[in-house]
């Protein structure tokens, strides 16, 4: 078996290349899928955490985890989509109706 | 402290009409203001009633018999040695407390003693007479139509302000009524409101009196605090006042201090008196009743109320100051005063200048009459007790001739400013005739008050002549009329004190220098207007006038004339004195002769010095200068009455032999400031403008850098502020998806931290 503190480790890993993924990327699903990555990274954990404490907590966490995961990924294609109808770019620097 | 007192009085019946004295007049203002609303315009109501003036004369003869009953009622109980305070009606006041209704009273009472007498007696009696007068006067001038209900309505609450304030039984009361007055006089002078001098010396006379008002206001305050009451019963009663000297003489001189400042504004006493002149401006009856018979008595009334503290044993010597101080402001504006009436050519301003002066001698009178209560040991010295209730009573007894004379002299002044209104409005027939109200007055530069177009009347207006002779005579004290027997008294008493007192000297002096003067303007006055030729053909073609205004004065020329038997049956020692009262001591024929004995032979050789040179001031000196410069012969085939015919034989002879030029006087500065009013006036514009204008300058200031400046400081800080915040939203993703991991870590960091 794994030791979960490898498993640990490449969480971290996966939460760091996800973060500076979604700083630094301006395509939008680039920054979608960072930020994807992120939460898997934090799944990966909570199943290491799981393995490492031998309590199945963790595991149900993950499986909440994903299935929110996969309504974020609808709802910020959906964004998206209507992004791209409104501005015709899913560009993020291209776009800053917020700004002051 | 309060309380218990009342209710051991016995309620004698003669209490059960007194507050209709106050009350009947106060019904007939409405009733005639209300009565003027409808009827005005109806021919009945305007020749009849006299728009309204029938009814205030009815109301006005049954406060005469009302007050006379009330007067004879006390005169009977002092006799038999009553004590006579009676008390119409008391509530209790609720005091918060579980014992429910507290000790202090609150309610109406009438407080009569001599001094309530006295008064009692002047206003009742001139109201009814100017009443009359008014009649005469308002009714027959167009220019009044259709509005004088409303002078009836307000000359009815007058008078029920003036007879209400010497009747009530606190000086909360007092004040009550005696505020009625002030704004009474308000509306009185401002009659003619249309015309702007009236309503500047409407406001002028309201606010200038209003200061000392408010002096009074603070000063009965204190009062209050010393004594926990404001009724006479507790204030006066020696028990209380004892307590209070205990600790706090000063404070109570104080507040005696503040509440003469009220009577100075309210009496026209020097600083206060800049508004009486043109308080003129009101229509004649009320410069009759309100500016020289009854309110500005109120001052005097003020001041004579508080006897009982400067009499009072425990505060021996503690008020002498406080005595000195209205002998001085009294001194002060006599001679003052009279020094400005010298040069006035407007008739009813000689009369005002003259009672301001009048006024300013019964202070000193009171004044004196005070520091002698106050030092003399006369509750148990016979000799020292005599002196101080004939101090007193001369004061009052000026105050009572001085009423009648003036009250007198006013109507007169009226009859012959109508009638050379008349003349003048004869000579020169208006086309606007029917108008009514274009022929005023003062519109077509024709001045009917000013002695420039007098002269010579003599011959024309017997009556008022005469009325205005005797009225003179008595304000001058010539020998034996009116005035002289008190005025006298006045004099003699600063002398006394200023025997016992150097610095007395100074209103000592002024009395006596004030009354040469008061002899010379008031010839001037009568040998202007009466003596002499007429100064133009509007003069020449006056006429007699009507018998409503006759009546009053015909009456009030025989009360000035009889000043010696008032004298005789003890007028001279009417003090708040159990022990005086009418021919208490004397008949009436020893009276007399006792007065006459005591003022032309008096056993002291200093008083008897003292008369002859007041005498040689007030009737020789000073009408026999007057008399060399003003008036003269009367013009050929006019003839007069025979007790006029030598006062104008004489002036004329005495303007042939000393006939002096007095142009280098008239012309000089002090005759220049004088006609300025010492420019009084003006400086008190200045000053309140400068106090105005300062004032509202920085108020302005105040405004817009104070309050606008911290609301402004508010706005341009939170700008600044959302200026910082906005520059934070840059409306980037990236930088949001920083700042959420910034704060996330921070969130953790702490977490981590505390754990």
């Amino acid at each position: 078996m794994i030791d979960p503190a490898l498993v640990s480790g490449l969480s971290a890993l996966m939460f760091v290349i996800g973060l500076g993924g979604a700083f630094t990327r301006k395509n939008a699903i680039i920054v979608l899928m960072c930020i994807e990555l992120m939460l898997n990274a934090a799944n990966m954990q909570f199943a290491a955490a799981a393995v490492y404490h031998g309590d199945t907590t963790g595991w149900v966490y993950t499986i909440f985890a994903i299935a929110i995961a996969a309504s974020e990924v609808a709802i910020g294609l959906a964004i998206f989509l209507a992004m791209y109808g409104q501005h015709d770019t899913i560009s993020l620097d291209d776009v800053d109706v917020l700004k002051n | 402290m309060a309380g218990s007192v009342l209710n051991d009085i016995p309620t004698p019946e003669v209490s059960e009409f007194a507050p209709l004295i106050v009350l009947l007049p106060m019904v007939a203002f409405a009733v005639i203001l209300f009565l003027g609303r409808v009827f005005n315009g109806n021919p009945t109501w305007k020749n009849t009633v006299k728009e309204g003036g029938i009814i205030a004369l009815g109301v006005m003869g049954a406060v005469l018999v009302l007050s006379l009953l009330l007067i004879a009622d006390f005169i009977g109980s002092v006799q038999a040695g009553h004590d006579s305070v009676f008390h119409w009606f008391t509530s209790g006041v609720w005091d918060g407390t579980s014992a429910g209704v507290s000790t202090d009273k609150f309610g109406f009472g009438i407080y009569v003693d001599h001094i309530t007498v006295m008064l009692l007696f002047v206003a009742a009696f001139l109201c009814l007479l100017i009443n009359i007068f008014s009649i005469g006067y308002m009714n027959t001038d167009p220019i009044n139509d259709n509005r004088n209900h409303r002078f009836y309505a307000e000359f009815t609450l007058f008078c029920s302000g003036m007879l209400g304030m010497v009747l009530a039984d606190s000086f909360l009361w007092l004040f009550i009524f005696w505020e009625i007055m002030g704004l009474c006089s308000y509306l009185l002078i401002g009659f003619y409101y249309e015309r702007p001098s009236a309503a500047y010396a409407a406001k002028k006379a309201f606010l200038t009196t209003r200061i000392g008002d408010v002096f009074l206001m603070i000063g009965l305050v204190m009062m209050w605090d010393l004594f926990g009451s404001l009724d006479y019963v507790v204030v006066f009663d020696a028990a209380n006042i004892e307590h209070v000297a205990e600790h706090s003489a000063s404070t109570l001189q104080w507040a005696l201090g503040l509440m003469f400042i009220g009577a100075v504004g309210k009496s026209a006493q020097f600083p206060l008196h800049v508004w009486l002149p043109d308080a003129m401006e009101g229509p004649t009856p009320v410069s009759a009743l309100i500016h020289a018979a009854t309110m500005v008595n109120a001052g005097l009334y003020l001041v004579a109320r508080m006897f009982p503290f400067f009499g009072a044993e425990a505060l021996h010597g503690d008020l002498a100051d406080l005595a000195y101080i209205i002998a001085v402001v009294g001194g002060i504006t006599a001679v003052m005063a009279a020094a400005i009436a010298f040069v006035q050519m407007d008739l009813k301003k000689v009369l005002a200048y003259s009672t301001m002066s009048q006024l300013a001698y019964i202070f000193t009178g009171l004044g004196c009459a005070m520091y002698l209560a106050n030092t003399l040991d006369w509750h148990h010295n016979d000799k020292d007790h005599y002196i101080v209730i004939v101090a007193f009573g001369a004061a009052l007894f000026h105050l009572f001739n001085h009423a009648m004379a003036k009250g007198m002299l006013f109507m007169a002044s009226g009859s012959v400013i109508h009638e050379v209104h008349h003349a003048h409005h004869h000579l020169h027939h208006h086309d606007d005739h029917s108008d009514g109200h274009d022929d005023d007055h003062h519109d077509d530069h024709f001045d009917a008050q000013s002695m420039e177009n007098m002269g010579g009347l003599a011959s024309k207006m017997p009556i008022t002549a005469t009325a205005m002779l005797v009225g003179s005579a008595s304000i001058m004290g010539l020998p034996l009329i009116g005035g002289f027997w008190s005025k006298e008294g006045i004099i003699a008493n600063a002398w006394r004190v200023a025997q016992d007192d150097p610095k007395f000297l100074l209103p000592a002096m002024c009395v006596l220098i004030g009354a040469g003067m008061t002899g010379f303007y008031m010839s001037r006055m009568w040998l202007k207007t009466f003596a002499g030729k007429p100064n133009n053909e509007v003069a020449a073609h006056v006429g007699p006038t009507n018998t409503w205004i006759k009546t009053p004065l015909f009456i009030l020329t025989f009360v000035s004339l009889s000043s010696i038997i008032f004298a005789g049956m003890g007028f001279t020692h009417w003090a708040p004195d159990e022990g005086y009262a009418f021919m208490s001591e004397k008949s009436l024929i020893d009276g007399i002769v006792y007065e006459l004995g005591h003022a032309f032979a008096n056993s002291d050789a200093y008083f008897f010095i003292i008369t002859y040179i007041a005498i040689a001031m007030g009737a020789v000196l000073g009408p026999g200068l007057a008399m060399a410069l003003y008036g003269g012969k009367l013009d050929e085939g006019e003839t007069t009455q025979p007790w006029m015919k030598p006062v104008i034989g004489l002036n004329a002879w005495v303007k042939n032999r000393f006939n002096f030029d007095n142009s280098a006087f008239a012309e000089s500065t002090l005759a220049v400031a004088l006609q300025n009013r010492l420019y009084i006036d003006h400086y008190y514009d200045m000053a309140m403008l400068k106090i105005v204008a300062g004032f509202s300058t920085k108020a302005a200031e105040a405004d817009s850098e104070v309050i606008d400046g911290t609301i402004k400081t508010i706005e341009t800080g939170s700008q600044s502020l959302s200026a910082v915040v906005r520059s934070m939203t840059t409306g980037s993703a990236r930088d949001y998806i920083l700042m959420v991991a910034v704060g996330m870590l921070a969130i953790f960091m702490l977490v981590w931290g505390v754990a």
